[in-house]
């Protein structure tokens, strides 16, 4: 019987079996007289669909096999890496990384065109003054398209793209641990479900920030959002672990720390602050959900609790979480580059040094999100100033792509274009920071449209420019396939120009004061909201184009060669796709990566021969 | 990894730094619930922060933290006894360090059972329970955890050679039992 | 081909020029478009001063990026570009550049936040009440309340903050000032408005459905007419009935 082997229907199956007798149960305790709340049911409904998804998946039959001391089967085990050329693996419990960063970007892509369709509708909303929508509308779709974007910038670079070169660029098989790696992808499913449903629980109003009191009074769509984020902290905190162990203890030999590509390392550092900051919104969302649901009074003002902690414990989470999302992208680009200069990546050293950098300012950083919150004066100045510092070791990065640009044979391939879409973007978000960082310009722009207009810069800038570069970069790698040079430049083009089109006069509305969250404006900013909203738009049509280009690609794309870049780190010495071990023979390192111009090292094809 | 030649010091090293990364994630969620503690008792008027109101007795807390303490001591008998390969000795010490925690989750029952104030009980009742809840669970993890070693031990599966669960529980453990002295000095004694 | 350091010193004068022109552009601008208090007008200056430093440092990345584009493309070349790996002088001026600029900005923030700040004394208080979605005024000197809020030119008053229900944001743009509202504690703020006249104020604090229309209306005036208004407010008439509750009814 298929249907009855680990997989996608049995997920389905063992999740509903668990959502029953979670919410049912409690159904029936209320029935005979007991006080159950609808948090309750929706909690542990939750919880026990979960845990059945996961059993049904397979998650846990090999680690249930071991716990009991039976024989592991191995040839079971192998086979849950997939076979080559097989599609169906893509939908089941596959521990080999290249089939889960599939999964992942695969996953990353439709919900950004899930959150993307929800920013229209805002859009829709804003580009005229008056209500279309509803101010109850407007706020639950706000809410849903931040709480889905920042899905997609946590997991789509780190999950996808490092989940399937990671392994690779170290000349490792595999990552640490290949069925951890694959539990964290599909703890995914289920919470990202949740929170694309959560209209039907009421949906939740108080943005992906959830400060309560404001996210104790919203509805249970509210605590949906809360539990999904708490399953996704929980994924990537285990993906975090195992990138950490697969980077210090799975590195080929030669491939010394300083000789790892630029992107292994903004993963690696992006997996300390993962690793360090998540539990700590975990912690925050958890005593959150206990407010709502069991009764307790944490952040209940009018019962002894504090308000302003749930801010101070989100925020040092969600600031490193900032540079979870844009670390990975700049060392995306940082990687691309050299190869595209064709000259060694400019102070390499110095850029390690910056994203380590980068990483431990992040913590100490985080309440420059609550100038005016009411937090104690004295705390503004050390806050201030270690957010202005951290612009030193994020500007080396500019260094480090000028330096790299500057004399170098400039190929403008498509992931070119975007290096340089994203330096433009990015160099606006980190200018435009230095404003909101100065406590006297933020006491004005605070909760402004600046603001908007600045992470979107410095998110979509960092994370999806990344993302896009990424991903053009090593299509022909992960699918054996070119994709198509003129869609991609037709792509890169409009989704660049339309994304500042539609976030450069947002600086100019926050500035005349248009408040983020809100419905409607005065009337005299209708005109500029129009043009917002017609360049989002077309934002939004310039995605259809990738969609199409990458899907084209995949079925139909020219055959790609095993090195079309004539890059040299490792994972363009092995084939395209690369075999499931990824090498014939783990190949030996004797260079560091970026030795172009034949400085230093010996060619690529001398340096890592299988 | 299920590839060809597998090296068992790898494997186990690569565990073992597994664990300790996951303690230092941990160590960040006990972190925020102690931060939130800490935060809400310093705006507290007074401690508990309803007049009349007494903090629970130390008896039985103090016995759990002696259970706890003495736990890490049998613990570190098994992790030995792993090492060298005595497999009764291994049966014996982690049987005694599952008892030890199973008679700790059985007092915490107890005493949060007649504690007679509840979660919903201000900050005081919200802090107590979360956090000694928290660990609670964190003890039953381990018990589970236990529970495997004495599973795999029984069927001649843990040795000197291969004992990194072992390990793996130990370190866990460890954790655990700081995190419960940690605890019992800041609910009970502070 | 052009010498490497010929290369240097074009881009060089480019972004000087640029620099120069962008910065004189930005420094005449007033960025904030109503400045109607102390406060704004040391904010409205913090921001021209950010504006022209940005200035150099958006031309120098713009003019590389742009310079590089159209002077150093391959054109099918398939050679490697020079092996270089760094450049120390120019790493260590680099550094040595963005820390300066830090510790300017830094110094320039803090001396500006301790001007906005300023000392704790005031000749006027107000009590801002903020619950879903209205802002509620009382004068502690008449113990009049209103809905509008009234206060005198060129006099520093003092802005004491609750709020009943959720966090609030108490904003006047045309002040510059912006202070949460939060349940559970108090937050004040102090503002010296320079010129009289009615300007709005808005929640800047997601606080719900009815963030969107959470508006007050703010009217700075002379002392005498104030005092003439103040007098005309019967006390706790607006705030004798109790707020509509939103609030915390379980505790």
């Amino acid at each position: 019987m298929r249907a009855l082997k680990p997989g996608l229907v049995r997920a389905v199956v063992g999740a509903a079996i668990g959502a029953v007798i979670g919410a049912g149960s409690l159904i029936l305790a209320g029935i005979v007289g007991m006080e159950i709340t609808d948090g309750e049911i929706l909690g542990l409904g939750y919880l026990l669909a979960l845990i059945g998804f996961l059993f049904g998946i397979g998650a846990f039959r090999f680690w249930l096999t071991w716990a009991v001391g039976r024989e592991v089967n191995i040839e079971e085990e192998h086979a849950a890496h997939g076979t080559a050329g097989d599609w169906r693996r893509y939908f089941l419990f596959t521990t080999d990384h290249k089939v889960i960063g599939v999964q992942y970007l695969a996953t990353a892509f439709t919900l950004f065109l899930v959150a993307g369709s929800a920013a229209m509708l805002m859009r829709f909303e804003l580009a005229q003054p008056g209500l279309v929508l509803g101010k109850e509308a407007y706020n639950e779709i706000f809410s849903t398209h931040g709480a889905m974007m920042i899905t997609v910038a946590l997991i789509s670079i780190v999950g996808g793209l490092g989940n399937y070169l990671v392994p690779i660029m170290i000349g490792a098989r595999d990552m640490a641990f290949p069925k951890t790696n694959a539990l964290s992808y599909w703890l995914l499913p289920l919470p990202i479900l949740l929170v694309a449903i959560n209209p039907l629980l009421g949906g939740f109003d108080s943005g992906w920030t959830a400060y309560p009191p404001l996210s104790q009074q919203a509805n249970l769509g509210q605590q949906a959002y809360l539990m999904a984020f708490v399953t996704v902290g929980v994924a990537s905190i285990l993906s975090a672990i195992n990138f950490l162990v697969t980077v210090f203890r799975m590195r080929a030999s030669g491939m010394s720390l300083m000789r790892m590509p630029i992107f292994v390392w903004a993963l690696t550092v992006t997996s300390v602050l993962g690793l360090v900051a998540t539990s700590v919104v975990a912690g925050a969302f958890t005593m959150l959900l206990f407010d709502r649901v069991l009764g307790t009074s944490f952040f209940r003002a009018s019962r002894g609790g504090d308000v302003i902690l749930f801010q101070h414990l989100f925020w040092f989470y969600s600031h490193p979480a900032v540079y979870i999302m844009g670390l990975p992208g700049l060392g995306a680009i940082l990687e691309i580059v050299p190869v595209f200069a064709r000259k060694p990546l400019f102070a390499y050293p110095l850029a390690v040094l910056s994203f380590i950098s980068i990483g431990v300012l992040s913590f100490m950083v985080w309440a420059h999100h609550m100038f005016v919150s009411g937090m104690a004066t004295f705390f503004h100045i050390p806050i201030m100033f270690t957010t202005e510092l951290i612009s030193v070791p994020t500007g080396i990065v500019f260094l480090s792509a000028l330096g790299t640009i500057w004399m170098g044979r400039l190929h403008f391939k498509v992931p070119m274009l975007w290096v340089f879409g994203f330096i433009w973007a990015f160099l606006i978000g980190g200018i435009t920071g230095v404003f909101l960082a100065d406590v006297p310009t933020d006491l004005t722009l605070h909760d402004t449209y600046f603001v908007v207009a600045h992470f979107h810069y410095t998110i979509v800038g960092g994370a999806i420019f990344g993302l896009f570069a990424g991903t053009y970069y090593w299509f022909p790698k992960i699918t054996g396939r070119m994709y198509s040079e003129r869609l991609g430049k037709l792509h890169f083009w409009w989704f660049t120009l339309a994304f500042n089109a539609t976030f450069l006069p947002m600086f100019w509305l926050g500035i005349e004061g248009m408040r983020r969250r809100v419905a409607d404006y005065s009337p005299q900013l209708g005109g500029v909201n129009l043009w917002v909203s017609f360049a989002a738009f077309n934002i939004f049509l310039s995605v259809a184009v990738f969609v199409f280009n990458i899907v084209r690609s995949w079925r139909r794309g020219p055959q790609a060669e095993a090195n079309p870049w004539r890059a040299q780190t490792l994972e363009w010495q092995t084939a395209s796709p690369p075999p499931i071990q990824n090498f014939d023979h783990i190949p030996t390192v004797s260079s560091g990566p970026y030795e172009y111009g034949g400085g230093l090292g010996v060619p690529a094809e001398g340096r890592a021969t299988p | 990894m299920g590839f060809g030649e597998e090296d068992p010091d790898a494997a186990r090293s690569n565990m073992l730094l597994a664990v300790k990364l996951g303690i230092l994630s941990e160590t960040m969620l006990f972190g925020a619930l102690f931060a939130a503690y800490f935060v809400i008792r310093s705006e507290s008027p007074g401690w508990p922060p309803v007049a009349g109101f007494e903090r629970p007795a130390l008896l039985l807390p103090g016995l759990d933290m002696v259970l706890l303490v003495a736990s890490s001591g049998t613990m570190l008998w098994t992790v030995r006894s792993a090492r060298s390969g005595d497999r009764s000795g291994i049966r014996r010490w982690i049987g005694l360090t599952l008892l030890l925690g199973v008679i700790f989750i059985i007092i915490q029952g107890f005493e949060f059972a007649t504690n007679g104030f509840g979660l919903d009980a201000g900050t005081f009742g919200s802090t107590f329970y979360v956090l000694t809840g928290f660990h609670g669970a964190h003890v039953l993890a381990g018990l589970g955890l236990m529970a495997i070693v004495v599973r795999r031990a029984n069927r001649g599966l843990v040795s000197a050679e291969h004992h990194t669960i072992v390990e793996a529980t130990s370190y866990y453990w460890y954790f655990v039992a700081a995190a419960g002295v940690f605890l019992f000095a800041t609910l009970y004694v502070l | 081909m052009t010498p490497p350091r010929r290369h240097l010193w074009i881009a060089a004068a480019i972004w000087a020029v640029l620099s120069i022109v962008g910065a004189v552009l930005v420094a005449g601008i007033q960025i904030i478009p109503v400045i109607a208090s102390r406060e704004a007008g040391i904010e409205n200056s913090a921001f021209v001063l950010l504006a022209v430093l940005s200035v150099p440092v958006l031309m120098f990345v713009v003019v590389g990026l742009a310079y590089s584009a159209i002077w150093f493309r391959a054109n099918g070349d398939e050679a490697d570009g020079p092996p270089i790996h760094g450049h120390r002088g120019f790493q260590a001026a680099w550094l040595g550049i963005s820390f300066a600029l830090v510790i300017g900005l830094f110094a320039y923030g803090a001396a500006g936040l301790v001007d906005i700040r300023g000392a704790q004394t005031a000749d006027f208080e107000v009590q801002v009440s903020a619950e879903q979605w209205a802002w509620h005024f009382t004068y502690p000197s008449t113990g009049a309340t209103s809905k509008e809020l009234h206060i005198p030119v060129g006099q520093r008053v003092h802005i004491v903050i609750n709020s009943d229900d959720v966090i609030h944001s108490f904003w006047v743009p045309a002040f510059g000032i912006k202070q949460d509202a939060v349940p559970g504690r108090t937050t004040e703020i102090y503002v010296t408005a320079t010129v009289a006249g009615t300007y709005p104020g808005l929640c800047a604090e997601l606080c719900g459905f009815g963030h969107t229309n959470m508006r007050f209306t703010t009217v700075v005036s002379n002392r005498a007419a104030l005092k003439a208004w103040l007098r005309k407010q019967k006390p706790g008439s607006e705030g004798s009935q109790p707020p509509p509750s939103g609030s915390e009814s379980a505790s």
